[in-house]
């Protein structure tokens, strides 16, 4: 075998493989990826039902109702929409009232979403450092954070 | 103090790096050895100063010093001594220390250890490394600073959050950094010998012990997060396909083709090309990985657009190192010589093979990782790439090289016979076949795929035992013969054949955890009894035990095997934080050979009784085991002589270890 | 300038590993080659061959294809020369040299200038025990009131107390909770919703939230006059980017603030901030002062806080020394002798079975000075 027809082979293998990835994943795009929507925008969207989304947002405080065989409700929100979900199953340690949460799953006829998957943040430490970065940095945290984190600890006090 | 001589030293370590990236160069380009001899006192000394960096900060850190910003924000004086020392590194500003020091001690071991490597690969390699420290370094003091200080300093630091406070965390980040830093030394010396504009099979043999050393860091950094998230998330998955898992995954695909090209370049010289485009890229990968998708850095990008320093200065160290080096990558390996043929059934053809399925499977993982953060940051839209697109991608593109695995170790160099290698494992195949018939007389109502998969994982551990067995001419030659055969067998060949057979088994849990696992999930009051597979739990009641900061809610649970045998009881509980109004899972695991049994609560229910998740999970320790073994075959393919080869000193230990075989 | 010192040692210490080569005038120069290499590989070769691993003609093509590497790889290797330093070589080592000069000692110290804090005292905890603070026993005292709440969440007063306490320890989020135990408990008044957003605020970092805002709101609905509920009403609409109406806001409490108002400092920095010093009478080194004195007292009420409460168990259960010890201290600490002495004699009464412990209190007592 020629040193050509080596290329040849060895590129034309490559191409082969590549090639199949790609199909592979075009194919999997399709029937895999589940578009992620808050309760605002399941209104502005219609989302049909019996289309598999996650749903994300802030559980409504007030609204975890517990029923038999571990069925759960609850609304989740993000403040100007809400949207009802129902649960069976086990929530996760993170779940709680006035905290993020995501749910997978879909619509029935109703308007009831009928979640499969609820996941809440297990990596909580990242959200809540991010805002305090963008704090930090607009801030003046080196010296100025003491004054900072006093003025709410010694605001107006009487 | 301690704080401030740590953020000097950290300076001083910027200083280094900035003279050890430019001065060996100049020698290297003016053949100057005294010039390229500067590298290793500076990597050395860049290390030493980063070094004390990062043990100030631990000090400060131990010793709960809230006079630094940093660790008034991520430590808190109440906690055990192990997680004040784990909380160093688990926030942005202190895994970038860890990430940094890593990275230079890397320079100063291929400074001590480097005996072997040429004058001028070295200093340049040397002087890359240190462009990547000047570059973080620089990262850390201009935006992740973690020596800030606090002028009153406060009574007692804020986050004291009980997920992270698990032993798993001292042990798995390290690890993972390990690994993925470890890639840069290969990254370094692939850069340095495109620089110098010459690279010849001993590149290869250079790099190989760098490549094997991260590799294993990577292997076993994995596993300990994988088995971290099975038994501290309370249910059950060792793999999620999780952004931050993909980011440890994608940089160990590369590497372990890196591993593989990087012996055919060794032996004949081919693929010197692409060999170096993957030392390119299994770095490129970790940078991307730990930097993009880790911290989340292109999605801060998009949501803190009015000051989106960090991420910026990310993305532009990201765009200088990945473009800088492909762009001379292009420019440079279209000049390189191609080396020996080879004939596509050959051992460097399955090579070739084992290359081209592992970067597919890689692109898929990226490509699944990275889109939809780059359509978050391009139109706003959010999406979830799960686990159902990864097994429908990565799945088929593993199948056939999991497959050929076994074949390619039997085919011989240049021109292979398939025949003859299919002949030798024929034994391998046999007992494959009769496992898979044994599971499907065996298997009741599982996965029809699930015996061919036990199959397969069996052929692949015979397999790779097929491969010993023929190298020391097992059974046909007398038992002394075959002892010293086995003996003067490279040490390489042993690591082979154990990372191959580490795989078999880490594939044979994947099966029967997937296939044959079973969940009940109910709501039991005490008395009540729940059974899975063989085992019958009865739920004796809760009692509640108080800890230092939080009180636990133990169930109480006795098993027995359905014939009635006590095995023992089972204490799983919800741990909450009365103060924190937090409450954590602590699963129980029962372990029976290699199987699990997996328990968890929920919260209890109005009605007094309590939601129990059940898990029978079989041969689920085999997962781990595997990445165990796998990693025992890279300590013994690193402590083979021949990698040490080169050094002008042990030339007379070599000349002496040549009768002894 | 102990610190100063060391950092100059630091500084001599990395130029001088820049140095070191630049002053060696002849080394042995190690490094590997190619070579080596390729001589291993034949070595290997044969090893294999006589193993019987490769057979005669795979062996003999692969020495041809090493030995033509080796060749290549001799040829190319041109040792570097340090014996013969040429003069332009000389010249690049003078620059390496005056370049590690200037980057190091003066480099270094320009950035510490830049981004040191060289007068800030570290203050790890184990040292601040021995000092007046005493937080292990803040710590402790923290750990037993938690304790009792776990066990009787329905006390109000233990969430009321333990609020202020966590605000100062930087626990804002448990703050939150705690204060808003207190309100379900205790009933809704102005005061205690205005501390409740507080500590929300505070849990932001610093960010007057949406949620925040509505308690402000429900505070001054409650007692248009809550001072610190309309402060952060201000603060709330600076973050919103209504300057005028923060100014507003806190013109007109600055106006209606009763004379000597402990806070009247705080609203006027914050008004000098938004305003400028030309719209209103800037912050002066008296109100400075106050705002620095501020937070001294109210550390101080906190400490008083849980003496009281530690006092009042003590009071309900004497067989506790290490408890009386701590209280005999903390009086101590806070200046308050005749307490301390009256502490130390109630601790004898309730310890009287116990000659061994009352010991211990006479010796604390001696310690500290407060005899007689």
């Amino acid at each position: 075998m020629t040193r050509k027809q080596r290329r040849l082979t060895l590129i034309g293998g490559g191409i082969g493989v590549l090639a199949i990835a790609v199909a592979l994943m075009l194919n999997a795009f399709r029937d895999s990826i589940v578009f992620f929507n808050s309760p605002t925008d399941v209104v502005e969207k219609h989302i049909a039902p019996g289309t598999r989304i996650r749903l994300g947002g802030l559980v409504k405080t007030g609204t975890l109702v517990r029923g038999d065989h571990m069925n759960v409700r609850f609304d989740v929100t993000d403040g100007s929409h809400e949207t009802k979900v129902a649960y069976q199953g086990v929530l996760p340690d993170l779940f709680r009232e006035g905290q993020g949460v995501v749910a997978e799953g879909a619509f029935d006829g109703t308007g009831l979403f009928n979640a499969d998957t609820i996941l809440a943040k297990h990596d909580e430490t990242y959200m809540p450092k991010e805002v305090a970065d963008a704090l930090k940095k607009s801030g003046h945290w080196k010296d100025g954070y003491a004054q900072r984190a006093a003025m709410p600890v010694g605001g107006p006090n009487k | 103090m301690i704080a401030e001589l740590g953020h000097y030293a950290l300076m001083l370590a910027l200083g280094l790096s900035l003279i050890q990236s430019v001065m060996p160069i100049v020698g290297t380009r003016n053949n100057d050895a005294v010039l390229m001899s500067m590298a290793v006192p500076t990597a050395l000394a860049q290390f030493a100063f980063v070094a004390i960096s990062f043990l100030a900060l631990a000090t400060c850190y131990v010793t709960s010093d809230f006079s630094v910003l940093n660790v008034y924000e991520n430590s808190n004086s109440a906690m055990p001594l192990l997680y004040r020392l784990t909380s160093v590194w688990g926030n942005h500003e202190g895994s970038m220390m860890l990430w940094v020091s890593i990275l230079t001690l890397f320079g100063a071991l291929v400074a001590v250890f480097g005996v072997n490597l040429p004058i001028k690969l070295k200093a340049n390699a040397l002087a890359v490394q240190a462009w990547i420290a000047a570059a973080f370094e620089l990262f850390i003091l201009a935006t992740s600073n973690p020596f800030l200080r606090i002028a009153n300093a406060p009574f007692e630091g804020r986050d004291l959050n009980p997920v992270l406070q698990d032993p798993g965390l001292a042990f798995h980040p390290p690890f993972l950094y390990l690994g993925y830093v470890g890639f840069s030394i290969v990254f370094s010396l692939a850069i340095a010998a495109l620089l110098e504009g010459r690279i010849d099979a001993a590149w290869a043999r250079f790099a190989r012990p760098w490549v094997l050393g991260a590799w294993m860091c990577l292997t076993l950094g994995i596993a300990g997060g994988s088995y971290w998230a099975y038994y501290e998330l309370g249910w059950g998955g060792f793999w999620f396909w999780d952004p931050v898992e993909n980011a440890s995954l994608m940089p160990w695909l590369a590497g372990t083709a890196l591993l593989h090209s990087a012996v055919v370049m060794e032996k004949r010289g081919a693929l010197k090309v692409w060999t170096i485009l993957l030392a390119i890229v299994a770095f490129s990968l970790s940078l991307i990985g730990t930097f993009l998708v880790r911290s989340g850095v292109l999605t801060s990008v998009h949501a803190f657009a009015n000051d989106p320093t960090r991420g910026i200065f990310i993305l532009a160290i990201l765009v200088c190192f990945i473009g800088g080096a492909l762009a001379l990558y292009a420019w440079r390996a279209p000049l390189l010589k191609q080396g020996g043929l080879f004939a596509p059934i050959s051992r460097e053809g399955a090579l070739v093979f084992n290359n081209l399925f592992l970067t597919s499977a890689c692109a898929t993982v990226f490509v699944g990782t990275l889109y939809p953060l780059a359509l978050e940051a391009l139109t706003g839209d959010k999406i979830s790439v799960g686990p159902p697109f990864f097994n429908l991608t990565f799945g088929p593109l593993f199948l056939p090289l999991l497959v050929a695995m076994p074949f390619g170790p039997l085919l011989g160099w240049k021109r292979g016979d398939l025949l003859a290698a299919a002949q030798r494992l024929l034994a391998a195949a046999v007992l494959a076949a009769l496992a898979i018939a044994g599971g499907f007389a065996l298997q009741h109502g599982g996965p029809v795929l699930a015996p061919f998969g036990v199959g397969l994982a069996i052929f692949i551990m015979a397999g790779a035992l097929v491969d010993l067995a023929e190298r020391t001419m097992f059974l046909r030659i007398p038992p002394a013969a075959m002892m010293r055969r086995a003996i003067g067998l490279p040490r390489s060949a042993w690591g082979a054949a154990f990372a191959h057979f580490g795989i078999g088994v880490t594939l044979m849990g994947i099966v029967a955890v997937t296939a044959w696992g079973s969940e009940r999930i109910a709501a039991l009051k005490p008395g009540g009894t729940i059974d899975i597979a063989h085992f019958r739990l009865t739920f004796d009641g809760t009692f509640v035990r108080p800890g230092p900061n939080y009180s636990d809610l133990v169930g109480r649970f006795t098993v027995f095997r359905a014939g009635g045998e006590l095995l023992g009881a089972m204490e799983p509980s919800r741990r909450t934080f009365p103060a924190r109004n937090m409450a954590t899972t602590e699963a129980a695991l029962m372990t029976r050979r290699l199987n699990q049994v997996y328990l968890s609560l929920g919260d209890p229910n109005p009605d007094g009784s309590v939601p129990v998740r059940l898990y029978f999970k079989p041969l689920v320790l085999m997962i781990w085991l595997g990445a165990v073994i796998m990693f025992i075959g890279g300590a013994l393919s690193l402590s083979d002589r021949r990698l040490r080869i080169g050094a002008p000193r042990p030339a007379k230990a070599a000349a002496l270890q040549v009768p002894a075989e | 300038m102990i610190l100063w010192c060391i950092f100059a040692v630091m500084t001599a210490a990395a130029v001088l590993a820049v140095l070191w080569p630049l002053g060696r005038r002849r080394q042995r120069f190690g490094g590997g080659s190619d070579v080596a290499v390729y001589k291993d590989q034949l070595q290997e070769i044969d090893r294999d061959r006589a193993g019987g691993l490769i057979g005669d003609a795979e062996a003999e093509a692969a020495r041809l294809e090493v030995s033509r590497r080796l060749l290549a790889a001799a040829e190319a290797h041109r040792p570097p020369d340090s014996s013969v330093a040429t003069q332009r070589s000389l010249r690049l080592r003078r620059i390496a040299a005056v370049f590690a000069l200037i980057i190091l000692p003066f480099g270094a110290p320009a950035l510490y200038v830049a981004l040191g804090s060289p007068n800030i005292a570290g203050e790890p905890v184990f040292a601040r025990v021995n000092t007046s603070q005493g937080s292990e026993s803040v710590a402790s005292l923290v750990g037993q009131v938690e304790a009792h709440l776990a066990r009787n969440p329905n006390d109000a007063t233990g969430w009321e107390l333990i609020a202020p306490v966590y605000m100062r320890l930087g626990r804002f989020d448990d703050a939150v909770l705690a204060r808003k135990k207190a309100l379900a408990l205790k009933g809704e008044t102005a005061t205690r919703q205005a501390d409740l957003g507080e500590a929300e605020v505070a849990a932001a970092n610093g960010v007057v939230t949406a949620e925040a805002k509505a308690v402000f709101e429900r505070a001054t609905a409650l007692d248009p006059h809550e001072a610190k509920a309309r402060y952060f009403l201000g603060l709330a609409a600076e973050q919103d980017g209504k300057t005028d109406a923060a100014v507003s806001i806190w013109r007109t409490l600055l106006a209606e603030a009763p004379p000597n108002a402990p806070w009247v400092g705080f609203v006027r920095v914050a008004l000098a901030r938004v305003s400028g010093t030309s719209a209103a009478p800037g912050p002066n080194a008296n109100d400075v002062a106050d705002a620095a004195k501020m937070s001294n007292d109210q550390r101080n009420d906190m400490i008083r806080g849980m003496v009281a409460n530690l006092a009042s168990r003590l009071h309900d259960n004497g067989a506790d020394v290490e408890g009386w010890l701590r209280l005999v201290r903390a009086y101590a600490v806070l200046g308050e002798r005749d307490k301390a002495k009256n502490a130390a004699a109630d601790a004898r009464r309730a310890l009287a079975d116990h000659p061994e412990q009352i010991k211990r209190i006479d010796d604390l007592v001696e310690g500290l000075g407060i005899k007689g």
